[in-house]
This record gives structure tokens, sequence and C-alpha cells, in this order.
């Protein structure tokens, strides 16, 4: 006999778990490094508990029976345990897709905010060194660039 | 009276390119140096017609966008 297995993605991040669960309609509270779900097996709420740099899910091992009775299970849809691990794992995948494109977002505004910076700075220096030497300076746009007349007159 | 003008252009990358009239002998690329100096690292120095008959010089800086 042969096997595969596959694990569950480590929910390693707490506020994208906290998103999934959102996106989900997962109602949740936080206690200590816990995190409990409304689904109450026969133990109890489950939870996810954060231990060695993830979250694993705590629960009744026998709430992955299809016909397992649970005290409280407002998701039709995931009546197992690896059905509701499934969801969550999918929406926690959307969540740091959601991340990467907002950390891409700032990091692409923070290098335009920086050039923007060194341009003007350019441009500043420039004129302070034009007026010491004694130019008129007039400045105009054209397209992108910024052009700089200096214009000086000499006796 | 004479005038001297010189025509600073910068990029939206920073990159400076500055072309003198009116000026006499090497006087343009003394007062190109002074203005532009520390600006960037010079790329080319390219003198004009106009230098051989009345001293025109365009410069061009390049000056690479880092972190600091």
């Amino acid at each position: 006999m042969s096997a595969v297995v596959k694990t569950v993605t480590p929910f390693t991040q707490r506020d994208l778990l906290l998103e999934a669960l959102d996106e989900l309609g997962v109602a949740y509270q936080e206690k200590g490094n816990a995190i409990m779900t409304e689904r109450v097996d026969y133990y109890g709420a489950q939870c996810f508990i954060y231990e060695q740099g993830a979250y694993r899910f705590q629960h009744d091992s026998s709430a992955n029976r299809q016909n397992y009775h649970w005290r409280k299970l407002n998701f039709k849809e995931w009546k197992t345990v690896s059905a509701f691990l499934g969801a969550v794992e999918k929406a926690y995948h959307q969540a740091y897709e959601r991340l990467q494109q907002r950390l891409a977002e700032e990091e692409r505004r923070r290098l335009e905010a920086e050039r923007q910076r060194f341009v003007e700075q350019q441009k500043q220096a420039v004129i302070q060194r034009a007026k010491e030497q004694g130019y008129n300076v007039k400045e105009t746009r054209k397209g992108n660039k910024i052009q700089l007349q200096l214009v000086r007159t000499t006796y | 009276m004479p005038e001297q003008r010189i025509t600073v252009t910068i990029d939206d990358a920073g990159q400076i390119t500055a072309k003198t009239a009116g000026f006499k002998g090497e006087a343009c690329l003394d007062e190109l140096q002074s203005l532009l100096e520390e600006l960037g690292t010079l790329q080319e120095v390219k003198k004009t017609d106009e230098y051989y008959q009345q001293n025109a010089v365009t410069v061009k800086h390049q000056q690479k966008l880092g972190r600091t």
C-alpha cells in the first residue's frame, strides 16, 4: 500500500488568518494565543492555536466524520474539519495575494516618491547655485522634463 | 548688453543636460563645472559648432537614482 499526504498551508500570519475567517464569515474571538471559532464540537469551540511559528487547528479528532454530531456548526457546506480547513486555506491564499499586491503597490509608490524627491533636489541645487552666480532663473516644463533657463547679463 | 545663457534640462530620472550660449573661450566649461559639480557623474561633453565660433558647449550629467 502506498499513500500520499498533504498538510494544510501553515497559517503563519495572524492578520491573514483573521482576514480569511472574515472573508468566510466565520465568527471568532481571540483569547491569548488562540483564535476561538464558532464551530463547537464535543470538546468545545474549535480554535487556531499559535505554536512554533504557525496556527494549528485544534479540534475533536472525530469531527472529520460526515455524520459527526456537532454541538454548533453554522456552515453546512463545511461539515468536516477537512472541508473547513480547505476553505480557510483558500481564503488565506487569497488574502496573501492581496497582501502581496498591496506591498507591491506601496513599494511602487515609495520608489516613485523617492524619484520625485531626487529630481526636485537636483532642480533646487541648480537653482540655488545659479542664483549665487548671478543668473536669473526661469523654470518651465516640457513633458516629463524640467527646463531651467539661466540668464545673466555681462558688462 | 551681452547675455550669457545656460539651458538646463532635468529629465524624470534626474539626468541633467546643460547647454551654454554667449560664453567666451573655455569659460563655458568652467561655468558648467561650478554649476553642476557634485550633481552627477559627467557622461559626455559635446562641443557644438557654436563652440568653435562663439564658445558654446553642451554637457550631460548622469545621476542614477539610488537608495540612500
